[in-house]
């Protein structure tokens, strides 16, 4: 069930798989269900007829006049941020993945995550003032210079040493944010330890437009690199042969990874394993070329994420538990199993 | 006596001095900086109304030897498992077992009791065994079997599932977690001589096994058919170790909490020094991983006084970069 789209005098083309396609569909229906149903859940329930009429605008129809509130100013930016975040995280690992031709890696492994954190964290407790305008940029910056210095560790040496390098780095940067918080004051000290656990309970609108621009940037950037991509992971020798400038094409994903993984992470703190589940959810869904693969993988990344939330939000009410601890219940023992059925 | 024998010998001797020398550091520097003269005199003349001799004798005394203790028992846990993987990257820590006595302490004192220090260790030791079984089992199911890197990456999974289940129990249950936020993070801050004193027949026994299981170790780490060639009955052999590898680490968490790589780091330092004899490497392993400690946690009560730095946390900003020069150098 193939058929070939062609644009422009064949300077857009795509394949399209028909079963991928209906895939995708599915899964957007998955991903409305699941949002739908999130609005309903919480400490105040609502009416699923009540909560629809409020996102349609339906004010006169809604029973309950408490829901237009709870719904456009908390349950919606919430779940936006949620799938937002959930679709950067996915989008980021798949990049990494492809790019090192090795399915371990996770932003979070790689300690990209912990670069944003360390730099987010660092932010919190020494310069409280600021954090709310340069929470962001920080991050990024944050990311992309541990990024950096794992790569000049790494140097020529085997994808996999990227790995553990990575967990040393992890585990030294980890430490100094211990040591940041054991120091900094009791307030700030706190909302960096809520949002260390990967949280969505904080959300507000400017966290939902802030990653609804990296989203739409970010997707354009990755559907433009798609064809890379399979090239790309045919290996190095292949990727040169077929005349691609490697250099400047690694440079450019891993930035993409990296600019996705760290917006995602400064406004929802390091939620662990996402980008290493989506990817490999979306191939086990169906094999497909790198455009489609892209767009399952960010749809299962937003689902997994906002479905996290909601089993957060709801196992031990009225506890919250953060959704990044959800996920790494779920994605550790997941990466266990890949580690033991991946073939070298 | 060869002149190789003479010179391990000696360092012996010197080892013991900087133990002496650490120890005395430990006990006479702090927020309050203690004279020798009156620290020795503590010891033999004890005067209850000397604000002095308090804080040697109640508070600091009983840190250093937890201290030794926990730092002997950790370096020497590390060379076993690192002679026995043939792997340079082991460690109590990376491969999980620190967490996972850990999460057993937490919920044995949440959900079973509190009070009672008797069973610690053994629980401590029942959690170390069992993430120890799970990463191992986990990562000789890796293609291309046991690898330094299938063992840290099983290990950091297993870390990273264990973190979480502690973060939602810190979520639920905030008393507990106030209780053992500290010792959490590796600390010697809450120590006593209560659990001192149930822990040390369990740390006599392991070292003790180590220091005679140590010819062995040398055998298993020039490979398994050297060792059964050699008369050693691998499987049995192997139990054995991990068996002292879960006493050792089960103790230490249970005195100090999880601190993390000073297993990685002293076996390295100490093998640096001595070669590859285990006979040899045990014993340095036990003092170096002693002054080691003492080292760290003076620097943590001296830095930034009058807080301190958790002593996990200094362990673990030494100890990492250790970590990354050696994946970059000894892994191939």
């Amino acid at each position: 069930m193939h058929f070939t789209l062609r644009l422009f005098n064949q300077a857009i083309s795509l394949r399209i798989n028909g079963y991928a396609l209906l895939c995708s569909a599915f899964l957007f229906s998955l991903l409305l269900a699941t949002f739908l149903f999130a609005t309903t859940q919480g400490s105040y329930p609502l009416s699923l007829h009540d909560s629809v009429m409020s996102l349609l605008g339906q004010q006169q129809s809604v029973i309950d006049p408490q829901t237009d509130v709870i719904i456009w100013e908390f349950r919606l930016p919430r779940s936006l941020v949620a799938i937002l975040s959930g679709a950067l995280f996915a989008l980021s690992g798949a990049l990494l993945q492809n790019m090192t031709r090795n399915p371990l890696s996770d932003p979070s492994l790689v300690g990209i995550s912990q670069g944003a954190a360390l730099a987010v964290v660092t932010l919190t407790i020494l310069f409280p003032n600021y954090i709310d305008d340069w929470r962001e940029i920080a991050a990024f910056l944050g990311a992309v210079s541990i990024t950096i210095v794992i790569q000049l560790l790494r140097g020529n040496d085997h994808p996999l040493k990227f790995i553990l390098l990575g967990v040393g780095v992890a585990a030294f940067i980890s430490a100094i944010i211990s040591s940041l918080l054991t120091y900094g004051d009791l307030p700030s000290a706190m909302a960096a330890l809520s949002w260390l656990a990967g949280s969505t309970h904080n959300s507000n609108w400017h966290d939902v437009n802030m990653l609804c621009m990296a989203f739409i940037l970010i997707i354009s950037l990755t559907l433009y690199q798609a064809r890379m991509m399979s090239v790309i992971s045919l290996g190095d020798e292949v990727a040169i042969g077929l005349g691609i400038n490697l250099k400047a094409i690694m440079l450019i994903q891993l930035t993409i990874s990296v600019a996705a993984a760290a917006v995602a992470t400064a406004v929802v703190g390091p939620l662990g394993f996402i980008g290493l589940l989506a990817p490999h959810l979306a191939r086990k869904l169906v094999r497909c070329g790198p455009v489609n693969h892209l767009f399952l993988t960010a749809l299962v990344g937003a689902i997994l994420v906002l479905a996290a939330d909601i089993i957060g939000k709801n196992l031990f009410a009225p506890t919250q538990l953060a959704a990044g601890s959800v996920t790494a219940l779920i994605g550790a023992p997941l990466f266990a199993y890949l580690l033991m059925t991946k073939k070298t | 006596m060869t002149r190789s024998k003479w010179l391990s010998w000696s360092g012996i001797l010197i080892m013991l001095g900087l133990l002496l020398f650490a120890f005395i550091w430990h006990l006479s520097i702090g927020t309050k900086i203690i004279p020798i003269d009156e620290l020795i005199q503590s010891f033999y003349a004890y005067n209850q109304d000397n604000f002095n001799h308090l804080i040697i004798q109640e508070l600091r005394l009983p840190r250093a030897l937890i201290a030794i203790c926990v730092g002997a028992c950790l370096a020497v846990s590390g060379a076993l498992m690192q002679g026995v993987t043939r792997n340079p990257l082991a460690d109590p820590g990376l491969l999980g077992m620190l967490t996972g006595a850990a999460l057993g302490v937490v919920y044995w004192s949440t959900f079973v009791s509190s009070a009672s220090l008797v069973w610690l260790p053994l629980v401590a030791a029942i959690g170390a065994l069992i993430s120890a079984i799970i990463v191992w089992s986990i990562a000789s199911r890796v293609t291309g079997g046991i690898t330094p890197l299938s063992l840290i990456l099983s290990g950091s999974a297993f870390t990273a599932f264990t973190g979480a289940l502690l973060a939602i129990h810190h979520l639920l249950d905030q008393h507990t977690f106030e209780e053992m936020r500290t010792w959490l993070v590796g600390s010697l801050l809450a120590s006593n001589l209560a659990t001192l004193y149930w822990c040390l027949p369990w740390i006599i026994i392991g070292l003790v096994a180590a220091i005679m299981l140590a010819p062995s170790v040398t055998a298993l780490s020039m490979g398994e058919e050297v060792a059964t060639g050699l008369g050693i009955n691998i499987p049995r052999r192997k139990w054995q170790l991990l068996t002292c590898v879960v006493i050792l680490t089960s103790v230490s968490v249970a005195l100090a909490g999880p601190l993390g790589f000073i297993g990685l780091v002293i076996p390295h330092v100490v093998r640096f020094w001595v070669g590859a004899d285990y006979r040899w490497i045990i014993p340095y392993c036990i003092l170096l991983g002693a002054v080691y400690l003492l080292f760290v946690d003076t620097l943590a009560r001296w830095l930034i006084q009058p807080h301190e730095i958790a002593t996990g946390l200094i362990t673990i900003l030494i100890g990492a970069p250790l970590f990354i020069w050696l994946v970059k150098v000894r892994v191939r």
